[in-house]
């Protein structure tokens, strides 16, 4: 009787360490985040029928941590997505052009503060946030990426570079602030 | 592969979906360039950099809990869905016939409910009298009711006692009677303006009119006189009853007369 619950414990909620920082880059709320979490696993469980072994489960599930988080903004009433996307993804063509004052991107990166890199993300508008997450914390493909956000696999392209371009943006502003990088303001 | 041509495929190619055919020059020219190795191994660091979460350990248990609990119902769910879906239907039944059944409890209803009730009781009275005097008494004492006792020896009818009881939520004397091995039951209920005695046939006898009614095998004859209402319960016939009713009504008039 308790096969299938012993059974999710192993192949699903190995990764709620994953769910939950997912669902707390999404809501930037712990309280939030948890209600999201627990939703989002009840749910997994009760169709972990549907869940098809030989693919990636942590893809399945940041999917459905994803819809709960969804469900609940437009439940709330609130905007789910921030920003004018339309406009941003459409100067994603310039994102891969790194700092043209030539700084050595792993010199730049060891001025960052722990605590920049959060409020960077936090500031990201949530279409790209989501994208830079899966990818960079979560290492999924782009694919997996595309099934999760439910978009094809350009867009991710376009969202994972301009997300990352305009976080280096705030990264940069808040050393300069901070009075670790000089130049340009 | 230049290093413009590889910056073009920097973030593929940290992100590891740089096609398979590409990679080995990319992997090449890193090898050989130092600034773009740089940019690779700042990339690569920028993304560990993403600071990270645990989970609560509050939360993990509060799910494994929900999970488990999940399950059970799971299981559980066959046998308990037509047993709740049957219970559901009833009080929704309950619930619709609710006014219609509010109707039906008239005084006469509830009365015909005791007598029923009372005859099952060996000694149904609380007090258990054959004199009407002390009956009276005891009702003005007990309760403040100015009850007048009827006497039906002479048609063979004894009174055996009297209970206080309540009727339509007021307090209401009920008088016991007998009749061979059958019940009589004289219920006196202040009467207020809203109630009515209920349904039933309007059967005039000796120039008053009694309402008359049949509930589960009883009959019962009752009438409104001033601020009281009477009712009286048995399986004896019409006749008889109206007998009585009528000797009630000429023992009140006799005694206001006085």
């Amino acid at each position: 009787m308790a096969k299938r619950s012993a059974e999710f414990d192993q192949v699903a909620l190995v990764h709620l360490d994953a769910l939950y920082h997912l669902a707390l880059r999404l809501t930037r709320n712990r309280a939030e985040a948890e209600d999201v979490v627990q939703e989002a696993c009840l749910r997994a469980f009760r169709s972990f029928d549907r869940f098809n072994p030989g693919t990636n489960c942590r893809a399945w599930l940041f999917t459905i941590v994803r819809n709960v988080f969804l469900n609940r903004v437009r439940r709330g009433g609130r905007e789910v997505f921030e920003g004018d996307t339309g406009i941003l993804e459409s100067s994603a063509k310039s994102a891969t052009s790194p700092e043209p004052e030539g700084n050595p991107e792993e010199e730049f990166f060891q001025t960052v503060l722990h605590g920049d890199v959060e409020r960077a993300l936090q500031a990201l508008p949530l279409v790209f946030r989501e994208a830079v997450i899966l990818a960079d914390l979560e290492g999924l493909s782009y694919r997996e990426i595309a099934e999760v956000l439910g978009c094809p696999v350009g867009t991710v392209m376009s969202r994972l570079s301009r997300g990352r371009q305009l976080l280096r943006e705030s990264l940069a502003r808040f050393a300069r602030e901070h009075g670790y990088l000089r130049g340009r303001a | 592969m230049t290093c413009s041509e590889f910056e073009a495929r920097l973030q593929l190619y940290v992100d590891g979906e740089l096609p398979l055919v590409e990679t080995g020059a990319a992997d090449a020219h890193a090898a050989e360039c130092s600034r773009c190795a740089g940019r690779v191994h700042g990339e690569r660091g920028f993304r560990r950099r993403q600071p990270r979460e645990a989970a609560p350990p509050e939360l993990r248990a509060r799910i494994v809990d929900h999970v488990r609990r999940a399950e059970r119902r799971a299981v559980l769910r066959p046998w308990l869905v037509a047993p709740a879906l049957a219970a559901i239907a009833a009080i929704l039944a309950v619930v619709l016939l609710l006014p219609a059944l509010r109707e039906t409890p008239s005084l006469v209803g509830e009365l015909v409910d005791k007598h029923i009730a009372y005859a099952q009781v060996e000694r149904p009275a609380e007090l258990a009298s054959t004199n009407p005097a002390e009956i009276e008494e005891w009702f003005r004492q007990r309760a403040g009711l100015g009850v007048l006792v009827p006497d039906y020896s002479p048609a063979g009818i004894r009174l055996v006692g009297a209970r206080l009881t309540e009727a339509r939520e007021r307090k209401a004397a009920y008088l016991f009677y007998e009749k061979g091995r059958t019940l009589l039951s004289v219920f006196i209920v202040p009467a207020s303006a809203t109630d009515a005695i209920g349904p039933g046939a309007r059967i005039t006898f000796r120039g008053h009119e009694y309402t008359t009614r049949e509930v589960k095998g009883y009959r019962a004859v009752s009438w409104t006189d001033g601020r009281v209402s009477f009712g009286l319960v048995s399986m004896l016939d019409y006749d008889a009853l109206f007998e009585c009713a009528d000797r009630l009504r000429a023992q009140r008039e006799h005694q206001t007369s006085l």
